[in-house]
């Protein structure tokens, strides 16, 4: 097209500037890392007050206990990053582990794989629940915690059902190069696996679109609700792992043996600077998230912090880590 | 403006009861009041016209206080004002009627009319019924309105709750001891005709003790009603008329100015060629929510324009061709292919394209880069398999960046960074780099965007028709409409009513469709 009739867009340089502001700034590059720094300082400051507490044993012990909690947090962080919310995940986990305890003595090593797979099919019936009746996942979620620990205590007549069988999880306490559990590397293997998958796909902008504005993904037609059925399916499956890691270390299942890891779950998101308002995080933000939100339990006794007062410092550390790691520049509204 | 160079205060009964000076407003990348002057007299109905983007929307909003001009300057009776929120400019006597109305549907007429203002409708935090039936009733009297002030106000018909919202706005009459200054912003756009007319009767009303400012699109109307009619366009005045003996097309002309010999449009670049022998797209008896019956066709490299007003459903008509708004009865073919309309993904899958008006709510993803924007839909084109490679998507991203020359310092950057026009653009590209692109429907391509970005959209319109796409056109502006289509439908309370050919050197005058479309 060289008719002379057309305009030269070049000619009107200055009708508009092409970019109303700069790359990031310095700040907004240390912001991104705050999570991390925070992780950091902490350990810093645990180790500061009681030497003894950055020994081999302790490290073990403390990323040992964290493994559940990573694995709940980063599945729950897909379902975030969609721009909803999970709050189901520690009832199901309990629920899981009911499963577990359960179908061990008739499926053996079969039973990690069974239970799983359940979870995350009860994960994407919520899911479904979510796009097909329009219900806001918060609200599904909500019912589904409560049918979930309801189903637990009727199956389980109310009370742990212990774990005779030891041999078909006995390879989660082993320990992969000498020191680091097995259970936190499972956790780590998961957060990568998927993190990988998203990253390679076209996941990540299907993800992302859906989380920071629904209508202009659905209306350049990604597959929305497919996207957030698959998050609520790997939620409901995480769930499920994290209850086979808990119901192998406690040798039982137990129906309400999950239901306090809710709230550190979702603290680990959003301590990892994951959005709660969607788009914007990662599970490698989460999985950080999760190693803060546990030294905190752990380390806090350790260094003779009074239990009244261990709940007092857990909170206020959270606000605080929250308010330096949410990077405000990408999250528009602060909900 | 002889009011300018008199000093009002020395003659106090010919004070005007608003005067605007110089008004500048910027937003990035637009002027949307490059230094505007009004003058609205004592007891006067004054018409604002102007187009799509001619500035009165922020004109207005710059009089009730939700904008902050640049520079220039507002007089009320005499005096310099500075209006920082809506309540400093109701102490200055200054109310809106809003045109999207404002009021709280679960809520009573008499508690609508006193919100915010309650007075001695409250007593310790306690409603007093008695007293804001009074304080409500006094309100509808003065419009001589016989709604019942303790009617739940969705239980009121459109026309009823603009009188409600006349009857709040009137409030402000406690406020000040001057007659106040009414403005009514597109009363009329969603109104009958019969109530059109107890309209026009209450502006008449209004006009015994208060100054009213009209705003509409429909010209006749405005000239029915208003004393005088000022016209903006391209944020500037461009004069004022009295509308004793005008013509709406002495209006229009002022609004559209002298089109000149530039051609905007690139009407140049348009190719005839034989129609081929079937069209394209065939919409047979389409009907929804919001329309019903509407046949349509478009062939491969025709642009088909949709006009109609606020109201007649062709903004559903067109989401409803991509799938994103359900469609009741009716058949749509793309090339003899039955469409699949029950989601997005169907009508995507047939190479249809929609942008949407909403460019920064639906169009885009702000906090995105430019490259995730552009290949949000035709995910293959970045992929081997289910993988997305990075060079693959480089390449064609550069490629098509160069091509709409979008200016980005980098495709990673975030769109939001952008502007308007380079955002448009990219979300143009996206339904352009896999180029199986066959239907683009446009819903106000252009709008927010300044003179030179709006000559790229079009000059991008005319060669992808060329190129054999069949494109639907949802214009910003009659003219805009006019300027792009090779046909346009009229449509009217959801039903397409006309069809006027508008070939190059053929083209119809704004007037002519308007009045096909009331």
């Amino acid at each position: 097209m060289s008719t002379p009739v057309i305009a030269d867009p070049v000619a009107n340089p200055a009708a508009e500037p092409a970019v109303v502001t700069g790359a990031p700034t310095a700040a907004q590059r240390v912001t991104s890392f705050m999570p991390v720094i925070a992780l950091v300082a902490l350990l810093a400051a645990l180790t500061i007050a009681d030497p003894d507490f950055l020994t081999q044993r302790s490290l073990t012990a403390a990323v040992r206990t964290s493994a559940p909690l990573v694995v709940l947090a980063a599945g729950a962080t897909l379902v975030v990053l969609c721009g909803g919310i999970d709050l189901s995940i520690a009832a199901l986990c309990s629920l899981s582990t009911v499963f577990f305890a359960m179908w061990l003595p008739d499926l053996g090593g079969l039973t990690i794989l069974a239970v799983v797979a359940a979870a995350g099919a009860i994960g994407a019936v919520q899911g479904i629940a979510h796009v097909v009746l329009r219900i806001p996942s918060f609200v599904v979620t909500l019912g589904g915690m409560s049918i979930f620990s309801a189903i637990a205590l009727v199956i389980s007549d109310a009370g742990p059902i212990r774990v005779i069988d030891r041999d078909a999880t006995a390879w989660l306490n082993l320990y992969v190069a000498g020191y680091v559990p097995m259970s936190f590397f499972v956790a780590v293997l998961v957060v990568a696996v998927v993190s990988l998958v998203i990253k390679l796909t076209p996941l990540e902008s299907f993800v992302r679109a859906t989380g920071y504005s629904e209508s202009a993904a659905r209306l350049a037609g990604t597959p929305v609700d497919a996207v957030k059925v698959a998050a609520f399916t790997v939620s409901g499956a995480c769930a499920g792992l994290a209850a086979v890691m808990l119901a192998s270390r406690n040798f039982s299942g137990s129906p309400t043996m999950a239901d306090n890891l809710l709230l550190p779950a979702v603290a680990a998101i959003v301590v990892g600077g994951t959005a709660i308002t969607g788009g914007h995080g990662s599970l490698w933000r989460s999985l950080t998230g999760a190693l803060v939100v546990t030294l905190l339990r752990v380390g806090l006794p350790i260094v003779g912090v009074p239990s009244a007062w261990e709940q007092i410092l857990y909170g206020a550390i959270i606000v605080a880590a929250v308010a330096l790691t949410l990077d405000r520049s990408k999250v528009l509204i602060i909900k | 403006m002889s009011a300018v160079t008199t000093h009002p205060q020395e003659s106090p009964a010919t004070v005007n009861a608003l005067e605007v000076r110089g008004l500048v407003k910027h937003y990035p990348g637009v002027k949307a009041l490059d230094g505007v002057d009004l003058v609205v007299k004592q007891n006067e109905v004054l018409g604002l016209a102007g187009e799509n983007g001619a500035g009165k929307s922020t004109l207005l909003k710059a009089l009730v206080g939700l904008v902050r001009p640049d520079a220039g300057e507002i007089w009320v009776r005499g005096e310099k004002v500075r209006l920082r929120s809506v309540v400093d400019a109701a102490d200055h006597g200054i109310g809106m009627v809003f045109q999207e109305q404002s009021l709280v549907p679960n809520l009573t007429a008499a508690e609508n009319i006193v919100l915010g203002s309650e007075g001695a409708g409250v007593r310790r935090g306690v409603y007093r019924w008695d007293t804001m039936r009074r304080l409500a009733q006094e309100q509808l009297d003065k419009i001589g309105s016989h709604i019942d002030p303790l009617a739940r106000t969705d239980s009121l018909s459109f026309a009823e709750r603009q009188m409600v919202e006349i009857a709040k706005v009137l409030r402000i009459e406690e406020r000040t001891s001057h007659p106040p200054v009414i403005i009514l912003d597109e009363p009329t756009s969603v109104l009958e005709s019969a109530e059109i007319e107890t309209l026009f009767t209450q502006v008449r009303r209004l006009r015994e003790f208060a100054s009213v400012v009209f705003v509409s699109h429909r010209l006749d109307e405005v000239l029915d009603v208003c004393d005088r009619v000022s016209v903006l366009r391209g944020g500037q005045s461009v004069g004022e008329v009295p509308t004793a003996g005008a013509e709406p097309a002495d209006l229009h002309r002022m609004m559209i100015g002298s089109t000149g010999s530039d051609d905007h449009y690139h009407d140049g670049l348009a190719e005839r060629s034989d129609e081929p022998a079937r069209p394209r797209l065939v919409v047979k008896n389409l009907s929804g929510r919001t329309f019903r019956d509407v046949d349509l066709e478009v062939h491969a490299g025709e642009i088909v324009g949709i006009v109609g007003v606020h109201g007649s459903g062709r903004e559903d008509v067109c989401r409803a061709l991509f799938g994103a708004e359900p469609t009741l009865a009716g058949e749509v073919t793309l090339d003899g292919e039955k469409l699949d309309l029950s989601g997005t993904r169907g009508a995507v899958a047939s190479g249809v394209g929609y942008v949407p008006a909403e460019r920064k709510i639906e169009g885009m993803v702000g906090p995105m880069s430019v490259a995730d924007n552009m290949m949000l839909t035709k995910q293959k084109a970045r992929c081997t398999g289910p993988m997305v490679v990075p060079k693959k998507q480089a390449t064609l991203v550069d490629t098509w960046i160069e091509r709409l020359s979008i200016r980005t310092p980098h495709r990673g950057t975030q769109i939001g960074r952008l502007s308007g026009g380079n955002q448009q653009k990219v979300v143009l590209a996206r339904w352009l780099v896999a180029g199986d692109i066959r239907l683009l429907l446009l819903d106000h391509p252009t709008r927010g965007l300044d003179i030179g970005a709006r000559s790229e959209v079009y000059r991008l319109m005319r060669e992808l028709a060329n190129s054999g796409v069949a494109t639907v056109l949802l214009a910003d502006s009659l003219e805009e409409a006019i300027g792009m289509s090779d046909r346009i439908i009229v449509m009217n309370d959801g039903r397409a009513t006309k069809e006027v050919s508008c070939p190059s050197g053929g083209k119809p005058t704004p007037l002519d469709l308007v009045k096909e479309m009331v």
